[in-house]
């Protein structure tokens, strides 16, 4: 196969025979293939997230309405956060982790490809088995994302769609796992020659951090499904109450870095996106690591500001902690308006998604200093307030992060250019979709509306305000088509990336589009690397010498 | 514990910080977008990519300002758990006790100081109504019968989870005569959404008499 461009496209080497198509995908050693596996994986997984909510926005645009029973609208609630959690953002920033990482830092591969293959396994058949709770009699798992017992026992929520979450679930943890300690392993000793720690691209040292929380934190996760698995064989260990907190305790350990594994990946492409578009060198790079880590250590230590209600964990103790949050989130705010404001910007589709990444992105973290004070804590945890909250976080935060990551780096990965101006499009409808999605909720959480509540009645003075919100919800299932439509145009009238089409810095936009087998060969080098920007280093070396030779 | 004026007051004082920062942030951001743009810029406004001096100075702003927002948390947590006037007498005077049991859909409300028992099926207009004195101390003990319930007055700021095995306690003045609703916020099954109770402020006397009157009935 040839292209018109004239290079042609990388091919497996065969082993006696080559692999039909699929097999040849979903048997491969090669990182790229793994990680786009993944992150399609997880795409396709966000569409059916998001259909879920799309129906339930339906439901609650006006009082009583009944689209779905009270039991239907508990899973497609539970289902959404749970996919959206461990089927969509998580898989989603560790896969970009895995097929970026090898790139940036000059590596072949991936160390212990087929453990990571092995990983990509155990996601993809985990997400299934808690898709297939929707085939069974009982429907899906109903329970909520968090699965707290007593509820989640088999007295309390008897059917199969619980215990095939609780498999599922385990099986994801477990793969992504794999992955993630197979790409910190690459990228601490596989780099390549010249690219030292502190040279590593800043999205790769976010994937650092990311895959340290991971290994810290989703070990928790698994003892927490076991005793959930325990529990489905015998519900008597929840009547001992210690169980029960035991088990928010275990979860959270978990759950807060997990929110911070859906949250470094995307501020790290919006790094690498901002710093491309604004022609220089990202600002304050050692400080912007440093906070990285930082915030990975803390993250293990804040856990309790989810349970202060529980009236089990101290308040003084975490809100302190969660409060300090504000020294690394400070310090990355500060080294990405220094980089826009120090730099001279172009306006494509990916840096519009990293721009609207900083202020929406804030008002998540704001909000989150609020519920790091348990005085105000106690009044919107469980309401739409919180959901709001999370909502500006991870998908006015992190899906903008994440949208801006495959625009920026489709061309790299397919070989393809999108299209912009319908990148554009898909960019504006999500700006205004997103907000009039998600601001209306503070209101509403404020209001008194409590979360996971499947309707409510005309008294309680909700319709307003989620009747914007509904309208918002259909603005981005509109961007969504948008941006599918974009997807398909890309692959039916093919139009070629160059190796580097935006100015890139960082290692992979020194290779082909897509690369080679291995990353990089004899015409393609891996570049010399002096900084954490090096072919930056090298267009400056070129200036140079232009302006030395002119003069 | 004073939930509504302690709420009120940091979340106001909370939400102006948030706000400020948000339009400083922003404010640079769109200055930047519209001063910046490639097409009018020849060259870059600053070429360095680091500034030890400005970047550690910047660090210990942070630093005062968590310095700043942790004291502000600590004092409102304080003022929960301690108080002044009202506050201070519901957490250390005597106070009505009201067993609170949270069950799959509903409530059950047993006063300790009279054979008196509130419940309810908690389906059209079966909602209990729970009658408690203004002016003084009123302890809600919380537990649950079988999942994790949470027990929240949106009205005043007022939320606390309902485990089984285990009481955790509430304690609050109303201060005024009213009726609030309550409801359920921690998501417990099929009908967690219906799960609404009353709660009803009389004075003190009319609260004697409502045990007096519930005690006979019962
Ligand atoms: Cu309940």
């Amino acid at each position: 196969m040839t292209r018109t461009a004239g290079i042609p496209t990388p091919v497996e080497p065969g082993r006696g025979g080559e692999p039909g198509l699929l097999a040849g995908w979903l048997t491969s050693t090669d990182h790229k293939r793994i990680g786009l596996l993944t992150l399609g994986t997880s795409l396709v997984m966000m569409l059916i997230a998001g259909g879920l909510a799309m129906v339930m926005r339906a439901q609650l645009a006006q009082p009583e309405l009944e689209v779905l029973t009270n039991d239907r609208y508990n899973q497609f609630f539970t289902m959404h956060g749970s996919m959206m959690i461990y089927l969509v953002m998580t898989p989603f920033a560790i896969g970009a982790g895995l097929y970026l990482v090898p790139l940036q830092i000059g590596a072949p591969n991936v160390a212990a490809p087929r453990t990571t293959m092995t990983g990509y396994w155990l996601y993809l058949v985990g997400g299934l088995i808690i898709l297939s709770g929707f085939f069974t009699t009982s429907g899906a798992a109903d329970h909520g994302w968090y699965s707290y017992p007593p509820l989640a026992s088999s007295r309390y929520t008897p059917g199969a769609g619980v215990s095939l979450w609780i498999i599922g679930v385990g099986l994801v943890a477990l793969g992504l796992l794999l992955m993630a300690a197979t790409v910190l392993w690459t990228a601490l000793l596989k780099r390549a020659e010249g690219m030292t720690m502190l040279r590593m691209p800043v999205f790769s040292w976010s994937i650092v951090a990311t895959n340290l929380m991971v290994i810290g934190a989703f070990p928790t996760l698994l003892v927490a499904v076991g005793i959930l698995a325990f529990g489905r064989v015998n519900p008597d260990i929840f009547t001992d109450n210690v169980w029960n907190i035991g088990y928010q305790h275990l979860f959270w350990f978990f759950g807060h870095p997990v929110v911070y594994v859906m949250f470094f990946p995307f501020v790290g492409a919006v790094a690498e996106v901002l710093a491309t578009f604004a022609r220089r060198r990202f600002f304050g790079y050692k400080f912007f690591v440093g906070s990285q880590l930082l915030f990975a250590a803390l993250s293990m230590s804040v856990w309790g500001h989810h349970m202060f209600t529980t009236n089990e964990s101290s308040d003084y103790y975490y809100s302190l902690m969660s409060i300090a949050l504000i020294i690394p989130a400070g310090i990355e705010y500060f080294d990405m308006l220094a980089t826009v404001v120090g730099g001279r910007l172009r306006f494509t589709a990916p840096m519009l998604f990293a721009l609207a990444f900083i202020p929406q992105f804030l008002i998540g973290g704001l909000t989150g200093i609020m519920t790091a004070t348990p005085a105000i804590d106690y009044q919107i945890t469980d309401s739409y307030f919180i959901v709001a909250h999370w909502h500006y976080t991870l998908a006015a935060g992190s899906l903008f992060g994440l949208f801006a990551a495959v625009y920026f780096w489709w061309p790299k990965a397919s070989g393809r250019m999108l299209r912009e101006g319908l990148g554009k499009v898909h960019f504006w409808l999500w700006v205004i979709g997103t907000n009039v999605t998600f601001l209306p909720m503070f209101w509403l959480g404020m209001e008194g509306m409590p979360r996971r509540i499947p309707s409510y009645l005309p008294e309680d003075g909700f319709g307003t305000g989620n009747l914007i919100a509904t309208i918002g919800a259909g603005l981005l299932a509109l961007g969504g088509l948008v941006f599918i439509t974009n997807v398909v145009i890309s692959f039916l009238r093919p139009r070629w990336a160059p190796p580097d089409p935006w100015g890139g810095h960082t290692c992979e936009w020194a290779t082909s589009c897509p690369p080679p087998r291995h990353n990089f060969d004899a015409r393609h080098p891996v570049p010399p690397v002096r900084s954490y920007a090096p072919l930056l280093d090298l267009r400056e070396e070129k200036e140079r010498q232009a302006k030395a030779g002119a003069g | 514990m004073p939930f509504r004026s302690v709420f009120d007051q940091i979340f106001t004082i909370w939400t102006a910080i948030a706000g400020g920062v948000f339009v400083l942030v922003t404010a640079v951001l769109l200055f930047a977008v519209v001063r910046n743009r490639a097409t009018k810029r020849e060259h870059l406004p600053f070429a360095a990519s680091e500034n030890h001096k400005v970047e550690f100075g910047y660090v210990v702003v942070l630093g005062l300002i968590v310095a700043g927002l942790v004291t502000g948390s600590f004092l409102a947590i304080s003022r929960l758990h301690s108080g002044e006037g009202l506050a201070e007498e519901a957490m250390a005077g005597p106070s009505t006790r009201i067993d609170v049991t949270a069950f799959r859909w509903c409530w059950e409300f047993a006063y300790a100081e009279a054979p008196v028992t509130v419940t309810g099926t908690c389906t059209s207009d079966d909602s209990p109504v729970v009658v408690v004195p203004t002016d003084r101390p009123v302890e809600f003990a919380l537990t649950s019968s079988d999942v994790v319930h949470s027990f929240w007055i949106p009205d005043w700021a007022a939320k606390m989870d309902a485990y089984p095995d285990d009481v955790n306690e509430l304690r609050m003045v109303f201060p005024e005569e009213g009726m609030w609703r309550g409801l359920c916020s921690e998501f417990c099954g099929t009908h967690h959404v219906t799960m609404d109770f009353y709660v009803r402020a009389v004075s003190p006397a009319e609260y004697e008499q409502y045990l007096a009157a519930a005690s006979v009935a019962a």
